[in-house]
């Protein structure tokens, strides 16, 4: 331990420990005194979860070293209020649901008590400003600045404070704005995440990953890195007892890489030790003997016959191919006054949930391997986990902890496993906290796609015909690509009366980062293509792009593109209600000109201009706020 | 010669199945009326952010009679729980939602037997609402820890359980034929941006989103889904590009994979509209995913509504916007040379 004595005052209480030079303010407070409503997102100074006061002044804990701290004032989301209490701007966010996973509100409501002590009069555009440095991916921000400027009100004394409590209850509590229930928690920091969990005796996971996209693996050589002092265990693929796969259709990804590696970032070791600086150093005495083989980058190579094979179970490297068919496509172009081709590309896209993959495994009392994590299927894991290590389902528990942000990229189970093997191996509590760029490289991301669509209609608006064939590079393991795929073919061409479509879609397997499962699920890559094709047909036909849309789609009884008959569909009430709120000018697109009545006006922000926007406060009620 | 600055409008309807795809999806809940007139609902989910422990709260509540802060939920535990499955594929309000409103349907039907006994009343004229039971028709009435204490101290603990099922089929592996859900939603989203003809930056102003959701538990809560997919299809429309070199990613943090922040939002106008579901027990459907759907193709839309070109390839960068633009003058003049 250091010599070095910091004293400084935290929440108002003051504070003397030894610590480690180069330990980080984040640290600190979270590992040293157990303050883990300052939430670590990134490590980097790039999302503001981690952000306290120092001095009375906002910044970024992760980038500051604890030492720095000396003889300060320190103030966390935890010392706003007196235990028990929230302060009206943790209120307001529990009144207007400005939090939803809870994983960046710690240091939002940080941000946002900051922007009112600095200016209580700010406005909009000041308070947007002011939580620039905050990352949120659940909300779309909307509620949180709704909660600063009620706040604002409330504190100035312009609100009373009464509207800060719930609504009454009315006569139902269905279509009741009920306050959430966990918000409390989440707004004063009390929440315990994965990663905020601590175990008595517990040891401290470190992960080897893949540097290479594709490679055999001709020998794994642990014996120094098990020789250091303080670690308890490193495991490979050789400590799977059961049947090595997982996976949320196929089950192709070995708990940590076995022969060979399929893309960068794939785990193939795991240490298990007193601390985590000890894991990390033994990770660096682990000897990995590759042979590289030729990698796949783009799914269109991946199709080519003869291209390399990345799973021998699929020699044509496809995941999944989707084929949906209705009436005759020929007949329908042959018959269509006009036919439009396009090509659409989407992009890969990170989840970028703030809370960071976590979990701690451990094996209890009645010799019951339990793992608690962010998993959004405990269900399914259960059962993976339950063949990978041999072990009767029952004595496999999964407890879901609190999930910092979803959208899909948490169904995965590509951590559970070690944790659990680790915990079996040396009987003591593990815990497994990814860093923000280990989450970006073993994580599933959004599949690319590429859509070729060809479209044939009548002069008067009617389709008469659609070819949609989307390829998505599936990336090194299968995770989500074939539900994926299923979803993307039936709703690719919209919820639109086609008579006769061609649709096939196509998952592919790549040496790239896998994709996998993320809200909308294919979906909002398949209507990119239609919601765009569409808008070029109207433009070639002259039409306005709400009629094209109400001249083809579906109604009460349709039948769907996988000839599904529906009952009651809702898509002429939806257009209409989107099409009066928004005051839609109607013209054919491309010929409505800069020069009319429905922009800029209500429903719309200013435009963002540089210039000081945030005024020098006058101070008059500062010290009211928090 | 176009001005610096251009507005533009587009739209983009969208649909969505909700619960898992192509299969018989199914969970199951625990409820029970508990002392002091609370209630114990136990599941196998917990909160990814979404707001389903307020939802379930509030279906108990309105079921059991009691309040949403009176339920105590249980959740997020496969060896506590039954079987609730996964948190995705907008099936929580669906599949959790409807079965714990079983449960609890389950658990009341147990309180009220006793109840219309011991008051000598057809078990039809109970009601119980936000902590208080009565009969219709009558002036009998009572808290529910009252009728809790009644329910027990005749040998009842009222406890009642639920299984939800919606059914899907798979598809034909040929022609893809199949019914892979029992309830679609619908969605349409209006955008109106700014295109700054010189940088190529576009700012998306305003989001006019309508979308049905069967039915809203938390209208609040249902407005929170749909801005949060919306800024999500925002950032994919416009900046978000995962990027790898030979597998080797190059956006490895916050710095180079960038997603939207405050200065970045557009104001945001939700429209909800209520089609309910004849086969859900609440008559919801669900939310979670669809909002995000138009969004990207209503930003592309008005991109080309503001300057003529369309962007079909995604993200829609200042790079893209400026090299569509240069493609577009390029065409032009020599269209114009040509006459």
């Amino acid at each position: 331990m250091s010599d070095f004595e910091m004293e400084l005052e935290v929440n108002g209480r003051k504070v003397r420990r030894r610590i480690e030079p180069g330990q980080r303010l984040l640290d600190f407070l979270r590992d040293d005194l157990n303050l883990t409503g300052t939430k670590e997102g990134c490590g980097a100074g790039e999302c503001g979860t981690c952000s306290v006061f120092v001095d009375g002044k906002l910044v970024k804990s992760c980038l500051m070293p604890a030492a720095k701290a000396q003889g300060t004032k320190v103030e966390t989301v935890e010392g706003l209020a007196k235990p028990g209490e929230l302060t009206p701007v943790q209120r307001a966010f529990h009144k207007t649901g400005a939090s939803q996973c809870g994983y960046c509100i710690p240091g939002m409501v940080m941000a946002a008590t900051s922007a009112l002590r600095e200016n209580p009069d700010a406005g909009i555009d000041e308070i947007k400003e002011r939580l620039g440095g905050n990352i949120c991916r659940c909300t779309g921000y909307t509620k949180i600045f709704e909660a600063v400027e009620l706040a604002r009100e409330v504190i100035a004394g312009r609100l009373n404070p009464a509207t800060l409590e719930a609504d009454p209850a009315g006569e139902s509590f269905i279509g009741n704005n009920v306050r959430r229930l966990d918000a409390p928690s989440k707004v004063s920091g009390r929440l315990r995440y994965a990663g905020d969990m601590v175990m008595p005796d517990m040891l401290h996971m470190q992960v080897l990953r893949s540097p290479h996209a594709h490679a055999k693996i001709r020998s794994i050589d642990t014996s120094a890195a098990e020789a250091l002092d303080g670690v308890a265990c490193v495991i490979t693929c050789d400590d799977v007892p059961g049947e090595d796969g997982f996976g949320v259709f196929v089950h192709d990804q070995p708990v940590m890489a076995r022969g060979k590696v399929r893309h960068v970032g794939e785990a193939v070791a795991a240490v298990a030790a007193e601390d985590i600086a000890t894991a990390r150093k033994a990770l660096k005495l682990i000897r990995v003997d590759y042979e590289e083989l030729p990698g796949l980058f783009d799914p269109e190579d991946a199709m080519q016959p003869g291209a390399p094979v990345i799973h021998d179970y699929a020699p044509d490297n496809i995941v999944k191919h989707i084929p949906v068919r209705k009436g005759d496509v020929e007949k329908g172009f042959a018959e269509a006054d006009i036919i439009v081709e396009q090509t659409y590309e989407t992009q890969q896209v990170e989840h970028a949930y703030l809370e960071p993959e976590a979990g701690i495994a451990y094996v209890d009392a009645d010799d019951v391997v339990t793992v608690i994590s962010p998993s959004q299927n405990i269900t399914h894991h259960r059962h993976m986990l339950a063949h990978i290590i041999d072990r009767p389902i029952n004595k496999v528990r999964f407890i879901m902890s609190p999930v910092g942000g979803g959208f899909g990229g948490k169904e995965d189970m590509i951590y559970q496993g070690m944790l659990a093997l680790a915990a079996m191996k040396t009987h003591r509590p593990v815990k497994l906290v990814f860093t923000r760029e280990e989450s970006i490289i073993a994580s599933a991301k959004r599949h690319p796609s590429r859509v070729t669509y060809r479209m044939g209609l009548k002069k008067n608006g009617r389709i008469t015909a659609a070819s949609f064939r989307m390829i998505s590079d599936g990336g090194a393991y299968g995770m989500s690509t074939e539900g994926v795929m299923r979803k993307a073919a039936i709703l690719s061409c919209g919820p639109y009366d086609i008579p006769n479509v061609q649709i096939d879609t196509y998952g592919v397997y790549t040496n790239n980062t896998p994709s996998g499962a993320f809200r909308t699920f294919g979906g909002m890559q398949a209507q990119f293509a239609t919601e765009s094709h569409l808008d070029i047909c109207a433009e070639k036909l002259g039409l306005d792009p709400f009629e094209i849309r109400r001249i083809n789609m579906m109604r009460d009884g349709a039948v769907t593109h996988t000839q599904q008959k529906l009952g009651s569909v809702s898509l002429a009430r939806v257009l209409e209600a989107a099409e009066k709120a928004s005051r839609w000018e109607a013209g054919p697109v491309g010929q409505r000109g800069p020069v009319r009545g429905d922009l800029g006006g209500e429903g719309t922000r200013q435009p963002c201009t540089l210039g000081s926007r945030i005024k020098s406060a006058d101070g008059h009620n500062k010290e009211k706020v928090a | 010669m176009m001005a610096r600055r251009m507005r533009g409008r587009g739209v983009a309807a969208s649909w969505y199945g909700i619960a898992r795809t192509a299969t018989i999806d199914r969970a199951g809940a625990w409820a029970e009326l508990d002392d002091g007139g609370t209630a114990k609902v136990v599941t196998g989910v917990t909160e990814i952010g979404e707001g389903i422990l307020t939802l379930l709260a509030q279906v108990a509540a309105e079921e059991l009679g009691v309040r949403p802060e009176d339920v105590t939920l249980g959740d997020n535990d496969t060896a506590r729980s039954p079987e609730a499955a996964h948190a995705g594929a907008t099936r929580q309000t669906y599949m959790i939602g409807n079965s714990v409103a079983l449960a609890c349907r389950d658990a009341r039907a147990k309180l009220f037997a006793e109840i219309a006994d011991h008051w000598d009343v057809a078990e039809d004229t109970l009601r119980a609402f936000n902590g208080e039971l009565w009969a219709e028709g009558s002036n009998l009435k009572m808290t529910m820890e009252e009728a809790v204490a009644v329910c027990k101290r005749r040998g009842v603990v009222p406890v009642g359980s639920g299984s939800f099922t919606a059914h899907g089929t798979g598809l034909d592996p040929v022609d893809g034929s199949g019914s892979p859900w029992q309830a679609y939603v619908f969605g349409t989203q209006v955008a109106e941006v700014e295109v700054d003809t010189i940088t190529g930056e576009v700012q998306v102003l305003g989001i006019w989103a309508a979308h049905d959701v069967g039915r809203a538990i938390n209208p609040r809560g249902v407005e929170g889904q749909i801005e949060g997919g919306v800024v999500q299809g925002l950032g994919q429309a416009l900046m978000e590009d995962y990027q790898l070199d030979k597998g080797h990613t190059t956006t490895h943090g916050f710095a180079k994979y960038i997603l939207p922040t405050s200065l970045d939002i557009p104001e945001i106008t939700s429209v909800i509209v209520e089609d309910r579901d004849p086969l859900s027990p609440l008559g919801a459907k669900g939310i979670g995913e669809p909002a995000l759907v138009p969004t990207a193709p209503a930003i592309m839309n008005a991109i080309h509504d503001a300057i003529g070109v369309r962007i079909t390839s995604l993200p829609a960068t200042p790079e893209k916007v400026l090299a569509a633009l240069k493609a577009k003058q390029q065409s032009e003049q020599q269209r114009q040379a040509a006459e």
